[in-house]
């Protein structure tokens, strides 16, 4: 399950070419919910359209894959149906899968990310908190 | 010492040249080859800035690379690769790397000649942006003027520009001056996946965000008259460069290719300091359908420019006339994000090009006939307001970066870091002070492109005349542009 917004992190590090996100969460599941939110600030600038959800369901045993699957999912929907993510809810994080429920809106993503990348990529738990690193190429 | 850890006291560069500095093999016990980078002081200098060379490290640990890992003078820090990466691997067994072409799989760019001047242009100019403006989808991502059918798609992706010129879409001449003829051979469409066709299918045909563009220029400057008249550049002219690539097809053949190889990497052995230096062996099954898929995906981008090119001649019709739209001419069409194969020192190898241009020298037989006594065109776009390059290949390239030269100016400053130092609107309005008409949909992407984000181009285009990579031609200044 998710936490309260107000414990979890994401900052833009800096980066000669590329965009790098550092997050902090007190849960793994918080980390995606970061990671979504630096996502939808990168591409959402204007978005103004209808309330929109997806449901999302990722498989794989490597949870930091899991999160590249998870943000390469919403450049895709970004691209392809017009779906400008806001934010991550209602995730279920365990034996491998990933379930959530992501809230944004119909609309034109800023198209400024093409994928997520594998470079520095980190996702660890250390003295009772968890921190992510992704690197998204734009 | 951990072999990826990144200590700019690690980095010590021996100098070799003037122009060419080495991290040795025996830095790190992973290294395979020696890292060189063709470089000046200064540009040395501004290497401590990011991890460029510790990227640049870790690519001289791949199986199968031969003689250096080479960054060409506007090297910057990539994600896996720096950018303004070569390497080359032996073949068969060599690996291939998806994160070493990069994402946008053959971005590039190509230099139109318009068949009159800046004087004529006068008072038309401002109408000549606005219209490329609206003829060139910049920015968005689906809303390109050639829907394609699944088998026409197909057909792009086997044959790339060919294809459209079929369809009406640019000239036969544009394809003997655009590079390897605007067609990778092995292209196996059957390899692009679904997800991939479906977010390229509508994009034939635009801009892309970014760095991307369309810049409308003059000749300032012809530094070698023959190869300029063998271009058919003069001082004065008005041209016409694109900055495009694959757009979101390209994108999703990277990134499903990397996962195949993360998982493929283990399998053959392969230990890597980055997961996104992802790779097989190019002769293993993984690897032969990440260059199937590459190729396909290559010859997408070069439709794209040629799709772009012909939205310009249509601009350049509407506001200057059918003639000056027939006598628009495509001096070249160039890659940016390849891997080939080519033979160097009597070896088949694929050469990764990761933000690096070919540069083969004149007498190269996959030059066109009019080139082939200049060397191959080569074009060093600068950044906003400041001049871009046409060079050629000397014979330098193959004797020392595999037939290679650098790509663009790089990148100075990180985005964020760009934005904190200028508004997209004050610099809008310092590019019109100079002169330039601007149309970009972004003030945020305007700023994240300023000049100043970027090396100093002179310099730059410097080094590689000086290393004997290419040879200066001519200097493009930019009177307009349409970013993405």
């Amino acid at each position: 399950m998710g936490h309260p917004e107000d414990v979890k992190a994401y900052r833009f590090a800096e980066h000669g070419g590329e965009v790098e996100l550092e997050l902090e969460a007190p849960t793994a599941a918080g980390i995606f919910e970061a990671a979504v939110a630096a996502l939808a600030e990168l591409v959402s600038a204007g978005a103004d359209g209808e309330p929109a959800r997806r449901e999302l369901e990722l498989r794989g045993e490597d949870p930091a894959l899991l999160l590249v699957d998870t943000l390469n999912e919403l450049v895709y929907l970004g691209e392809v149906e017009g779906f400008v993510p806001e934010r991550l809810e209602a995730v279920e994080l365990a034996g491998g899968r990933l379930r959530a429920t992501v809230a944004g809106r119909r609309g034109r993503a800023r198209p400024l990310v093409k994928a997520v990348t594998l470079n520095s990529l980190e996702l660890a738990q250390e003295e009772g908190s968890w921190h992510g690193r992704v690197v998204l190429d734009v | 010492m951990d072999a990826s850890s990144s200590t700019s006291d690690r980095h010590r560069l021996v100098r070799l040249d003037e122009s060419l500095w080495e991290i040795p093999a025996r830095a790190r016990a992973d290294m395979r080859v020696p890292a060189r980078v063709f470089a000046d002081d200064e540009l040395v200098a501004a290497l401590a800035g990011d991890r460029s060379l510790e990227q640049l490290e870790n690519v001289a640990t791949l199986p199968g690379i031969v003689e250096a890992a080479l960054a060409m003078p506007d090297v910057h820090q990539g994600y896996g690769f720096p950018v303004g990466g070569v390497a080359a691997m032996e073949l068969p067994d060599g690996v291939v790397s998806p994160g070493g072409v990069g994402y946008d799989i053959n971005c590039g760019v190509r230099l139109l000649a318009l068949p009159l001047g800046e004087r004529e242009l006068g008072a038309r100019r401002e109408a000549l942006v606005h219209e490329l403006s609206r003829a060139v989808p910049a920015g968005a991502g689906r809303e390109g003027p050639l829907e394609l059918a699944a088998a026409e798609l197909d057909g792009v992706l086997r044959e790339g520009p060919r294809a459209l010129v079929a369809r009406g879409v640019g000239r036969e001449d544009d394809l003997e001056r655009t590079e390897s003829g605007g067609r990778l051979p092995g292209a196996d469409p059957a390899a692009v996946s679904a997800r991939a066709r479906e977010r390229g299918r509508g994009q034939l045909g635009t801009v892309g965000s970014g760095n991307h563009f369309v810049e409308v220029q003059r000749v300032d400057r012809v530094f070698d008259r023959d190869a300029a008249a063998a271009f058919g550049l003069a001082e004065g002219q008005v041209t016409v460069l694109i900055h495009s690539g694959s757009r979101g097809l390209g994108h999703q053949v990277c990134t499903d290719h990397v996962r195949t190889m993360d998982a493929a990497g283990r399998r053959y052995g392969i230990e890597l300091p980055d997961r996104q230096l992802a790779c097989a062996p190019a002769s293993s099954p993984e690897g032969r359908a990440y260059l199937g898929a590459m190729a396909a995906a290559a010859n997408f981008a070069f439709a794209n420019r040629h799709a772009l090119a012909h939205a310009v001649r249509g601009a350049v019709e509407r506001v200057l006339g059918a003639s000056a739209a027939a006598g628009t001419r495509q001096v070249y069409d160039v890659a940016h994000n390849v891997a080939k194969v080519e033979r160097h020192g009597g070896r088949d190898l694929l050469v990764h090009r990761k933000g690096a241009t070919r540069a083969f020298p004149a007498g190269s037989p996959e030059l066109p006939d009019a080139y082939r006594g200049a060397g191959q065109p080569v074009f060093i776009p600068g950044s906003m307001g400041t001049a871009s390059f046409v060079l050629a290949g000397l014979p330098g390239s193959l004797e020392r970066s595999f037939g290679s030269a650098c790509h663009g100016a790089g990148r100075a400053l990180s985005r964020t870091a760009a934005r904190k130092r200028i508004g997209g609107a004050e610099l809008r309005r310092t590019l019109e002070a100079q002169g330039i008409v601007v149309r970009c949909a972004s003030n945020k992407g305007l700023a994240e492109e300023a000049p100043f984000a970027y090396k100093d181009v002179e310099r730059v285009v410097e080094v590689v005349e000086r290393a004997g990579l290419a040879g200066r031609v001519a200097r493009l200044v930019p009177i307009g542009v349409v970013k993405g």
